[in-house]
């Protein structure tokens, strides 16, 4: 936290140092938020013929543990909000362990639905969110990297998961190997130990900073500004503003951000469908389990690399600045792998169709919440990505069960990638055509605000100009630093900054 | 030699319609027909084997009695013209019942276990390939890796099989001996369920260490007995918690250490900031004298 001596100035993220050990701790959190739920999928032919149920009610167990962990994410955020990153990963870590362990004498298969559904889930929610979240608070200039990095966490901990598990149940049946799955979730408290907290961009900060902010010069460029607009207009609004102190309700004003937010929940009506049935598509032309299963693996592996080198992609000076039209194209190219899909028919075609999907994939996960980040800024990011995840999650929810009954309808596995591919497509269509409008608004506002800081800036140094000299030009010289060091990445947190 | 099962189960999305496929390979092509053996015993099933250039095999499974078309089809581009065909099972060498000019055709009638078997179509002309129609009772599907459970715990073993057989039995595997679970009517700790005809429950209740070994489930059809093998395995408790515990371990280790690291790192800052505002003091008291 900032020293009042130095309140005129908040630091910028310092991109680098510990931040790269905080990716490392996202990495892992991140990690077993989304491979997780995945990797429990060997254990269920064996629950199912325990308890004798159908096949239907153990994959309830996956659903309800999505759910959760989609559905949780504005109670993760109103805690990161208060809280910090921090205590609610470790928290989570906690009660990831502890679900998972009284899952292992579990007796019914509601108490699992309970166990791994909901207590596993709520954890992996209060994992994931605070994880993004901190990689915004510790970068800026680095920040697609350290997505990319962070985000491959996911395919990494899933390759890793896999036969894990399959270890685990070989020796130890599936009680076992969910104890053991306990103690290895309370990893993330580890995780979640590494996230120290920090000043910059803590959208609660204290009001010396807030007062300097004020006074000085308008459009002051960092992530405090709508902390400075709502301190201006605090006096009528105090329970509102407590409610968007914990939530940020006022983002569903903010035209980015209602982009982002239709554009992804249309997204993901046919993201995860086609890996789902991916093997079982390839077992129905005639491919044998393993090949099968071989091809999830090259997903997987292509997933690992894709991240971080789009990370690095999207970094690169000619791509930061657009980076919302390849999150777009991402998103296209994506579907267009789909709809190309029913016309690879034999295994070589399957393969080249699992890498390029693998690719597409890693490219769109790896800029998922940076782009988010991007439109909106680190401060209210926190919210935003609550809100945005419980929207996600019906659609997420649906999409699988959509294609699966498109499969039944048709007995034929094209109409549904053609499903997933054409509502991609269209996604990405209308999120690049929408962020080209956004873009040339923000470009015009960026225009308007700047003629009114000139005019402000003659209006001040004439009246002040006589007076404390020395005290102005200190005053000054800090503030403009960020705005001329950081270049375009802050014009772009500035940008979403202002858009109330 | 490439075996194919025609009784095997699709497992996939589709269930309800088997979707006749072809499968390329180098030298052959196989059709796969509906399995014969779901239709009553009046009617004939029929199956076929295309041949070009390799040998090739076919399961066939047969619930209960009935009369199987078997044909051996030479397809036209294959490089053989004219061969001679026999039909043999075993030694004993079988007559045509028809034929065409390219494909023969017997008609075994199966009423009991000996008319099971392997019969084959040997076709000899520059070179000599073969194909072998297996008959056989329905396999039965378990779990071939061990059952893994733990002392007062229950173990669940479950047979299944595609056809629904006259009778299940399961039976205990006393070292040689095989003990029928049946006998030992202890209801409070063997339980057998049959959820629906072509599956079978076995579950033993307050599992012990002397519970595991061998466990072994029958399926009994018209044509003959199916068997297959389950291994149970009973842990104790201590199994898995050793690794927990070593987890556990290690998850506090690192976390007392991260901790310890940030307080050290803190505790350094703050000193060398004590140093740095205690010579800021010395500078403003300088600058306050001189200018005094």
């Amino acid at each position: 936290m900032p020293a009042p001596t130095q309140a005129g100035r908040a630091p910028g993220p310092p991109d680098g140092g510990w931040g790269w050990v905080v990716v490392f701790g996202a990495f892992i959190s991140i990690g077993f938020a989304y491979a997780f739920p995945k990797g429990l999928a060997i254990f269920f032919k064996e629950i199912q013929n325990f308890f004798g149920t159908s096949y239907s009610e153990i994959a309830w167990i996956s659903s309800i543990m999505l759910a959760t962990t989609y559905g949780a994410g504005p109670i993760s955020s109103i805690l990161v909000n208060r809280y910090g990153s921090r205590p609610v990963v470790m928290f989570g870590g906690l009660l990831c362990g502890v679900g998972m362990i009284s899952a292992a004498f579990c007796t019914s298969i509601l108490q699992l639905y309970i166990c791994v559904g909901f207590i596993t889930g709520f954890g992996l929610a209060l994992n994931l969110q605070p994880s993004v979240i901190i990689i915004g608070k510790y970068f800026l200039k680095r920040r697609p990297i350290a997505n990319g990095l962070a985000m491959a966490g996911s395919p990494v901990m899933l390759c890793t998961l896999a036969p894990l598990n399959q270890f685990l149940f070989d020796n130890f049946g599936w009680r076992g190997s969910f104890l053991i799955l306990g103690a290895i979730l309370l990893n993330c408290c580890v995780a979640g130990a590494l996230f120290r907290p920090i000043g910059a961009g803590t959208a609660l900060a204290k009001t010396p900073v807030n007062e300097e902010g004020k006074d000085a010069l308008k459009g002051k460029i960092t992530e405090d500004g709508p902390m400075e607009k709502k301190t201006e207009e605090e006096e009528g609004k105090d329970c509102f503003e407590k409610v968007n102190q914990y939530l940020d309700f006022s983002l569903f004003k903010h035209r980015g951000f209602l982009i982002y937010l239709i554009g992804n929940v249309l997204m993901f009506l046919g993201f995860f469908a086609p890996i789902v049935f991916l093997a079982p598509y390839a077992k129905h032309t005639g491919i044998d389990e393993y090949s099968a299963a071989f091809l999830l693996s090259i997903l997987a592996v292509v997933d690992m690399v894709a991240r971080p080198a789009t990370g690095i992609v999207a970094n690169s000076r000619w791509v930061r600045p657009r980076i919302q039209y390849f999150f777009s194209f991402a998103i296209a190219f994506n579907g267009a792998c789909h709809l190309l899909c029913p016309l690879a028919s034999s295994y070589t075609g399957l393969l080249v169709y699992s890498s390029f999907f693998g690719l597409a994939f890693g490219m769109v996960c790896a800029m998922l919440f940076e782009t988010l980040m991007d439109l909106v800024g680190a401060a209210r990011f926190t919210s935003a990505v609550g809100l945005v995840t419980i929207a996600e999650c019906c659609t997420i929810l649906l999409g699988p069960p959509i294609g699966g009954i498109l499969i039944d309808t048709f007995g034929d596995y094209k109409y549904m990638f053609i499903k997933c591919g054409a509502v991609m497509v269209l996604a990405g269509t209308f999120l690049f055509i929408m962020n080209y409008y956004n873009y040339r608004m923000l470009a015009k506002e960026e225009k308007e605000r700047k003629k009114k800081e000139e005019h402000l800036k003659s209006v001040r140094t004439e009246n002040e100009g006589k007076k404390n000299w020395n005290k102005d030009s200190t005053q000054d010289g800090p503030e403009l630093e960020p705005l001329r060091e950081n270049g375009e990445g802050v014009k772009k947190e500035m940008n979403g900054t202002n858009e109330v | 030699m490439t075996t194919q099962d025609s009784s095997q189960p699709e497992v996939n999305f589709v269930t309800k319609t088997q979707v006749g496929s072809e499968s390329s390979g180098p030298n052959f092509s196989v059709q796969e027909l509906k399995p014969g053996g779901k239709e009553n015993s009046r009617s004939v099933s029929e199956h076929e084997i295309v041949l070009i250039g390799a040998s090739l095999e076919k399961k066939i499974s047969l619930p209960s009695p009935t009369k199987v078309d078997l044909t051996c089809k030479l397809d036209d581009s294959s490089r053989l013209k004219d061969p001679q065909v026999t039909w043999k099972k075993g030694s004993e060498t079988i007559s045509h019942t028809s034929k065409t000019q390219n494909s023969w055709t017997i008609q075994v009638t199966v009423s009991d276990s000996s008319q099971l078997g392997s019969y084959t179509c040997i076709l000899k002309a520059e070179e000599e390939i073969s194909a072998t129609f297996h008959l056989q009772v329905p396999k039965l599907e378990g779990k071939e890796k061990p059952v893994i459970t733990y002392e007062r715990d229950k173990a669940v073993m479950v047979c299944k099989t595609e056809y629904n057989p006259k009778a299940w039995t399961w039976y205990l595997a006393n070292g040689t001996e095989l003990v029928p679970i049946d006998r030992i009517l202890r209801t409070d700790k063997f339980q057998i369920k049959r959820p629906s005809p072509s599956v079978n429950r076995l579950e033993i209740l307050k599992l012990t260490k002397q519970d595991g070994g061998v466990y072994l489930c029958e399926a009994t059809f018209e044509l003959g007995n199916s068997q297959i093998k389950f291994e149970l395995k009973v842990l104790s408790i201590w199994a898995p918690l050793m690794p927990f515990i070593a987890i556990v371990a290690e998850v506090a280790i690192l976390f007392t250490a991260i901790v310890l690291y940030e307080v050290y790192s803190k505790r350094k800052g703050k000193e060398s900031k004590k140093e740095f505002d205690q010579i800021e003091q010395l500078k403003s008291k300088d600058s306050t004298e001189t200018q005094q």
